[in-house]
């Protein structure tokens, strides 16, 4: 019989056998494993931009949109891959395109920020997604299926590769008590061991659920004492000791933990130009917790969680922040504000820090939209669109100032280098060391992977 | 451009035809294809390329050449790497330059020179069957040993003699009714309960209400159990919490798991359905909601290929993992890889679980509301009759003349022409020439015949009701609302009453259309459904109160789909109500829809093949211009009410009187009050107040279904469908002639089964030792583990047969052996994982009853059963998505009804082990994190326990400390306290504060988060 057999025991046997040694040491055995090749990476932050920013209006220009707005679309111009009819009409973007930096890298004046900092680009415009829906889109993104039902890649990356601070767990989603389409499952470990879960940060109010101490510290070490002894006697009066040490020793980690993931959340020290760079004290609400939030990634990451993933906060009830049905101009603007300054923030400063060699920032949707609209008018939007469309990596080996992969001169469809969310997910993972092929869990019959049976590393991208 | 200039580089020197092959595309095939694709090898998708033939007829996907047509061939396709399917090479693809070359030779014709068949002539039809007759050799496909004489203790110390192994002595009292009271029913023992007599403490939790709550919860894990159906608006699943309730009192009455799985399968199709005495439910009707839980998606078949696969895919899986423990929906997008299971078999499966509607069904048992509606019938006649006497003063021309004067142009609303004497022939010309043309127009459209139309629903199912029926005010001062004309209205009796018609699928009614006349409102409705798309979003609410005609044009059939249906329903039997938020205009977004007043009307259906609806033919206006012989207008009007009220009165009303009558009626023309009559509503109104409102249950409906045949998807590939697939069940199973789901259901309670009886018998094992005697209890496949104890495996399956497939004596055999009531002290270090359970294991309480165990122990629970899903407490709320929050405490209840939302499950549930809600999960992880101990120590929740507890230790009055302690101890650890522990806890109670309140509160919190809490041994 194999040791660690998880068909014989519980995990809560493994984990216990991981974490009863206890230190940060064991805590990167756990669920940890030998790299497959060379890291250029330690970490990621992941800006889910949820909704779906346009496309055709940040990092793709069409100026054929412009010059044939309003001109039907018609049959040819439909696909599955788009809400689409014949009938559609053309829409050019409201916003110019400028080229940027030494690069020359064509970014829109949506976002001023990021277009400053477009030499560290790499902007892969040729995503293909599988259903131009929310739910599907969003658990493809997240865990590599469009039906879900499997662990998100934050999962993924803290089970291959564990975590580096005990006090801290390995994926973090900095959150403000929203539930994206398809769930919170986007963000769960499922048949992963459930530690690999994300923990989730809001912007406002005690950052993680009962971080905050019920009692006083005396109060609690005096608790902790009484059942330290008690729970000894217990554990040995049991077929499973082992399990029973190592919920202990989470008591000590718990009590760690409430002044840990504070301290990491608090800003409030952080100095004057930092905070200015972010724009943590922006007037309006929506960007102070994006800022704080893009603001508390770093820190994480300094203090060594592999996975951060920061969402958009939601400004108007929308099922989505970025899903612009309607009011294109006004609410992708409104999204470009409360975000872009401290996406690029992030960067800098990361980069500053001499962090950004070895972290990886990702900043995609879960879709693109329509280069069409049913009608054009002041308030008029765009729909869902995967049939190519723009996501950007840096930092972490991947290569700046570089676009991959073209979309046909209206941004309707992937015109070359097609590239799936499973070639992101598995050249992610390869840059953090691991070969997304041999990253598996054996559950329901197979053993299965974040790239399911798909995904290729797009050796373009790195360098 | 490229690939053409290298290819014609390369080509130039070259001759065609054979020439090309044997000295190019040869020796290519050879080095880069033979590996998968050859009969030396493998030929992986069924396609050989080591001959002329292989190449022609192809594999799965059909013939990989067409030659000619580079195109058009799927090898072209493939090389190329155009479809995310279809790549080939799977990993690196070819050099551009063998692209061109095979493109090239493609385009020749595919010249191929090779006319010896290949070494095995094998196809691949044969290779399969001859892999699946390896296959079934397999210990699960095997019969059960036959019966013996035997214990589960005979078994058990057999294997630990054999490994030198021997059981452990007996737990303490103690500790044995703990373990024995969180196995049965989930809950911490009872101070009060006596374990004197151990088989008679066994009997008494049997018989305890709590031991189907726990049982149920089991079960609930393997069928993916959920109160909502997630995604992006999680909308309420409809009648989960019924099927819920249906499991808790199918344990408690211990029903046959036998019975159990007819109903979870194919209960709709029972010729003889259970009913529920006591809970007046028809059971077997509320079993196939288990097919709807899970995930369901928005949008359907015909706007986004893919979805209603997506979910056929959840349904077999659960289907196969729950009953059979074999992984079905690995076969998806080819043959399994390791079992004796083809891509067809899934596709059988699926073709048979989408033939039936994926509709609510009424669950009320027969009969429930028969008295009720009797009365209300009759009352309705007495106040029928009672009308027909407060209107039998004929109207005169005089007075008529004199309420027109003073309504001024009250009686143009009914279109009655004021004409002179003089107009009157010309009036009447007119009419008859607008309903000549009206009626030679209408005869385009045809009357349907009913034959396939289902009807549900008390409302619906006592047929049409008659033309003027009236329909009883249900408030305000009048006798009737209005009179109803010849046609379905589900609210004729009580807007409390469901109904639904549901039609054929539109390609099979004859014509292009369908026009129906509808009214309704209170979100009574339609909805569009397409190949029983599972969540329809094509809903329509109707806020008429006069029906008028709709028209559904036959929908073009796309993406696979191969039928469109349309359901005529009120709420209680949409089952997408409520949808997602926003589509029900006026629906408030934390309204889940539960009792709720709903009605529809229908009073024609026509077919037809042009656009349009049917003309009114003008039927109110016969009394006016036929057989009327008065010259006076007045006169003339005065005789056409009397002739409809007249034969209002006499019970013969025509087409087209209801008009008028209501017309009458509004314009207060005829009374509608008095004292008799209101007496009489009064009546009315108290019987239609005790109706119930009906409970409906999401559930499938196969009466009249259309057979389905389901596409194979070629690799799984939504596009690329290939044969159509009859409904069957397993091929290893025996399942070819099996075609619906009440035989699949009757296969497999077959006594000789290999499986059911094996996978239920090892789940209950589980959840009685923790680990199933197949610690797999999900795959009894090569993935799986094999049985540590076979012979028990089969021992205890065939005793579960023979005693009725009772789940409480299989249970009671197993608590009440020597293995069970072991010690949990591990003496050897010989069986790591204790396979030969020469001890009990240690283990932690499932999420469930950890909250159940800090609602006991703190005196906070209600034990209450059964209801609706309680919400969970949450910290935010996100109206759009439904997602509102609850108590904190969950008002006490039991975890099992707390509202499982697949979109945010509760929290403090998922925190320990609550499973992925939409995974069949036969056995739950027990983690070891942090982030327990946080909640455990900082939850408010808790807390709030804790200080709940404490308030009530504080009501004893007269109690020493010490005797506080051993009160605690015993509720919280079952057990008294040994000397040292005193000792321990007290010293901590003086730290805390001593004697006071809060010190208190504080002990108690220690006890909930002491290990002991939320083990048992």
């Amino acid at each position: 019989m194999k040791p660690h057999d998880h068909r014989y025991c519980s995990r809560r046997q493994i984990l216990a056998s991981a974490s009863a040694g206890f230190g940060m040491l064991a805590m990167r055995a756990m669920g940890g494993m030998p790299l497959h090749n060379r890291a250029r990476a330690k970490n990621i932050i992941f800006c889910f931009m949820d909704g779906g920013p346009s496309h055709v209006d940040t990092f793709d220009p069409k100026p054929m949109l412009k010059k044939q707005e309003g001109k039907a679309i018609g049959e040819s111009a439909v696909t599955k891959r788009s809400q689409s009819n014949a009938n559609r009409v053309w829409l050019g973007s409201p916003w110019e395109f400028k080229q940027r930096g030494q690069s020359g890298l064509w970014v829109s004046e949506l976002f001023p920020h990021i277009a400053q900092v477009a030499d560290k680009l790499c902007v892969v415009r040729s995503m293909v997604g599988e259903l131009p829906l929310h739910g599907q889109q969003n658990l493809l993104l997240h865990t590599g299926r469009i039906l879900g039902q499997a662990p998100s890649f934050g999962a993924w990356v803290s089970y291959g590769l564990g975590t580096e601070n005990a006090n801290l767990p390995g994926y973090v989603v900095l959150n403000n008590d929203w539930v994206p389409n398809g769930g919170l499952e986007n963000f769960g470990s499922s048949f992963l061991p459930a530690s690999h879960q994300a923990t989730m940060f809001r912007a406002k109010g005690v950052p993680v659920d009962n971080i905050a101490p019920h009692d006083a510290t005396a109060i609690q070490r005096r608790k902790l004492a009484l059942l330290a002894e008690q729970d000894a006697v217990f554990a040995a009066s049991t077929s499973d000791a082992r399990a029973i040490e190592a919920a202990i020793a989470n008591y000590e980690t718990a009590f760690r933990m409430q002044s840990a993931v504070p301290a990491i959340a608090d800003i409030s020290a952080e100095p004057e130009h930092i905070r200015k760079l972010y724009g943590v004290d922006s007037t309006d609400e929506h960007q102070r917790f994006y800022a704080t939030q893009a603001l508390r990634a770093r820190r994480l990451v300094e203090a060594g969680v592999r996975f951060v993933e920061i969402t958009c906060p939601s400004f108007d009830g929308n099922n989505s922040p970025w899903d612009q049905h309607g009011h294109l101009k006004k609410n992708h603007e409104k999204n470009a504000r409360i975000t872009e300054q401290s996406v690029a923030a992030l960067i800098i400063d990361l980069e500053q820090r001499g962090l950004l060699d070895e972290t990886i920032v990702l900043w995609a949707g879960e879709m693109g939209r329509t280069p069409h609209t049913p009608k054009v008018t002041d308030t008029c939007g765009r729909d869902h669109h995967v049939n190519g469309y723009s996501i950007f990596m840096t930092g972490g080996g991947f290569r700046g100032g570089m676009t991959f992969g073209e979309t046909d001169e209206f941004g309707n469809a992937v015109a070359s280098n097609p590239v799936s969310i499973h070639d992101i997910h598995a050249t992610l993972l390869h840059q953090m060391g691991v070969d997304h092929e041999r990253l598996t869990f054996r559950h329901g019959g197979r053993d299965q992977r974040l790239t399911d049976v798909h995904g290729r590393v797009v050796g373009e991208l790195i360098g | 451009m490229r690939h053409v200039l290298i290819a014609c580089c390369l080509l130039s020197p070259l001759a065609s035809g054979d020439d090309l092959f044997s000295s190019k595309i040869g020796p290519l095939l050879k080095q880069r294809c033979f590996e998968c694709h050859s009969h030396e090898k493998k030929i992986k998708g069924g396609l050989a390329l080591d001959s002329k033939s292989g190449w022609e007829e192809g594999g799965e996907s059909g013939p990989a050449i067409v030659p000619g047509k580079p195109e058009a061939s799927l090898l072209i396709q493939a090389v190329s790497h155009v479809e995310k399917d279809l790549k080939m090479p799977p990993k690196n693809m070819l050099p551009a330059a063998e692209i061109a070359l095979l493109t090239e030779w493609v385009r020749q014709g595919a010249p191929d020179p090779r006319t010896a068949a290949p070494s095995t002539a094998l196809n691949a039809n044969n290779a399969w069957e001859v892999e699946f007759q390896k296959r079934l050799d397999w210990w699960s496909l095997k019969p059960m040993r036959p019966a013996t004489t035997s214990s589960v203790d005979g078994f058990i110390q057999a294997a630990q003699k054999a490994a030198g192994l021997e059981m452990a002595p007996q737990a303490s009292p103690e500790v044995l009714r703990r373990r024995l009271s969180f196995v049965l029913t989930g809950l911490p023992p009872s101070d009060a309960s006596d374990t004197s007599n151990l088989p008679d403490y066994v009997d008494h939790l049997l018989a305890s209400p709590h031991f189907g709550e726990n049982f149920a919860r089991h079960w609930m894990d393997v069928v993916r159990y959920t109160d909502t159906y997630g995604y992006e608006w999680d909308n309420p699943a409809k009648g989960s919490h019924e099927y819920r309730d249906y499991l808790i009192r199918a344990f408690n009455d211990d029903i046959g798991f036998d019975q159990l799985v007819r109903e979870q399968l194919a209960g709709d199709l029972l010729p003889k359905p259970r009913i529920h005495p006591k809970a007046q439910t028809n059971e077997s009707l509320i079993g196939p909601m288990f097919y709807h839980m899970g995930e369901h998606r928005h949008g359907s078949s015909l706007m986004f290929n893919g979805i209603h696969q997506e979910m056929v895919n959840n349904k077999i899986d659960a289907f196969s993992k729950a009953f059979l423990a074999t992984t079905v929906a690995c076969a998806r997008c080819h043959d399994h890889k390791l079992e004796a299971v083809s891509q067809r078999d899934y596709y059988s499966l699926a073709a048979m679980f989408t033939t039936p509607r994926w509709t609510s069904r009424v669950v009320d048992a027969p009969g429930k509301n028969t008295v009720a509606i009797a009365q209300l019938q009759k009352l309705r006649q007495s106040i029928r009759e009672h009308l027909a006497q407060l209107w039998s003063t004929p109207f005169s021309a005089a007075s008529l003349q004199k309420w027109a004067a003073e309504h001024k142009d009250a009686l143009k609303g009914i279109g009655a022409p004021l004409a002179t004497p003089d107009d009157l022939p010309k009036k009447a010309a007119e009419w008859q020439k607008a309903r000549e043309t009206a009626q030679k127009a209408n005869t385009a459209f045809k009357p349907v015949s009913f034959e396939k139309w289902v009807f549900e629903g008390e409302a619906f199912e006592n047929g049409q009701i008659a033309d003027g029926t009236p329909l009883i005010a249900l408030e305000g001062e009048n006798i009737v609302s209005r009179l109803l004309p010849r046609g379905w209205h589900s609210h004729a009796l009580s807007s409390k009453l469901p109904a639904s018609l549901r039609m054929p699928p539109q390609h099979l009614v004859p014509g292009k259309f369908v026009s129906l006349k509808l009214a309704g409102g209170e979100f009574g409705g339609h909805l569009v459904v397409d190949d029983h798309a599972f969540q329809n979003e094509t809903v329509a609410f109707y806020t008429n109160t006069e029906p008028q005609w709709k028209s559904f044009a036959d929908a073009v059939l796309k993406n696979g789909a191969q039928q469109v249906t349309i359901e005529f329903c009120t709420s209680s039997l949409n089952p997408n109500f409520p949808p997602r938020t926003g589509l029900a205009k006026g629906l408030k977004n934390n309204d889940f829809g539960y009792d709720k007043r709903s009605w529809i009307s229908i009073t024609d259906i026509v077919t037809h093949d042009t656009t349009g609806t049917p003309q009114d033919e003008l039927d109110a206006f016969t009394a006016l211009y036929q057989n009327n012989t008065a010259t006076d207008p007045w006169e003339r009007i005065a005789a056409w009410f009397n002739t409809v009220v007249q034969r209002w009165r006499a019970q013969q009303s025509q087409p087209g009187d209801c008009d008028v009558l209501n017309w009458l009626l509004a314009n207060g023309l005829l009374p509608n009050k008095s004292t008799a009559g209101t007496q009489l509503v009064a009546d009315y109104r108290r019987i239609e107040t005790s109706i119930a409102f009906p409970r409906t249950v999401n559930s499938m409906d196969e009466r009249e279904a259309m057979p389905v045949k389901y596409p194979l998807n070629v690799r799984g590939n939504v596009d690329t469908t290939g044969e159509l697939i009859e409904p069957a069940s397993l091929k290893m199973l025996h399942g070819e002639g099996i075609t619906n789901r009440l035989a699949l259901a009757e296969s497999l309670v077959h006594p000789e089964h290999p499986l059911t009886a094996r996978v239920y018998v090892n789940r209950v094992w589980q959840w009685i030792f923790g680990t199933g005697l197949v610690a797999t209890p999900d795959d009894f496949g090569r993935l799986g583990d094999k049985p540590s104890h076979p012979e028990l495996l089969d021992w205890l399956a065939r005793e579960f047969i023979r005693e009725g497939w009772s789940t409480k004596k299989l249970v009671r055999k197993l608590v009440l052996s020597a293995t069970f009531r072991q010690d949990s002290r591990k003496a050897s270090d010989v069986d790591p994982y204790n396979r030969l359970l020469s001890f009990y294991p240690t283990r932690r309480l499932e999420a469930e009853s950890i909250r159940d165990a800090l609602l006991a122990v703190s005196g906070r629970l209600d034990a209450q059963l059964y209801g609706r899903p309680i919400l969970p407490f949450r910290t935010a709320e996100d109206g759009a998505k439904r997602l509102f929050t609850g108590p904190l405490d969950g008002n006490g209840r039991r975890s099992i009804y707390l509202q499982m939302s697949i979109m945010e499950p509760p929290k403090f549930l998922t925190g320990f082990n609550l499973p992925d809600l939409k995974l069949p999960t036969g056995r739950r992880d027990a983690t070891n994190v942090p982030s327990q101990a946080l909640m455990l120590l900082n939850d408010p929740f808790v807390s709030a326990m804790a200080k709940h507890w404490a308030n009530k230790l504080a009501q004893e009055k007269q109690v020493s400390r010490q005797d506080r302690i051993r009160g605690m101890f015993s509720r919280a650890f079952g057990r008294q306290p040994d000397e040292a522990e005193m000792q321990r806890w007290s010293a901590a109670l003086h730290d805390l504060g001593g004697d006071t309140p809060a010190a208190w509160e504080q002990l108690a919190h220690a006890f909930f988060n002491a290990k002991e809490f939320i083990y048992h041994r």
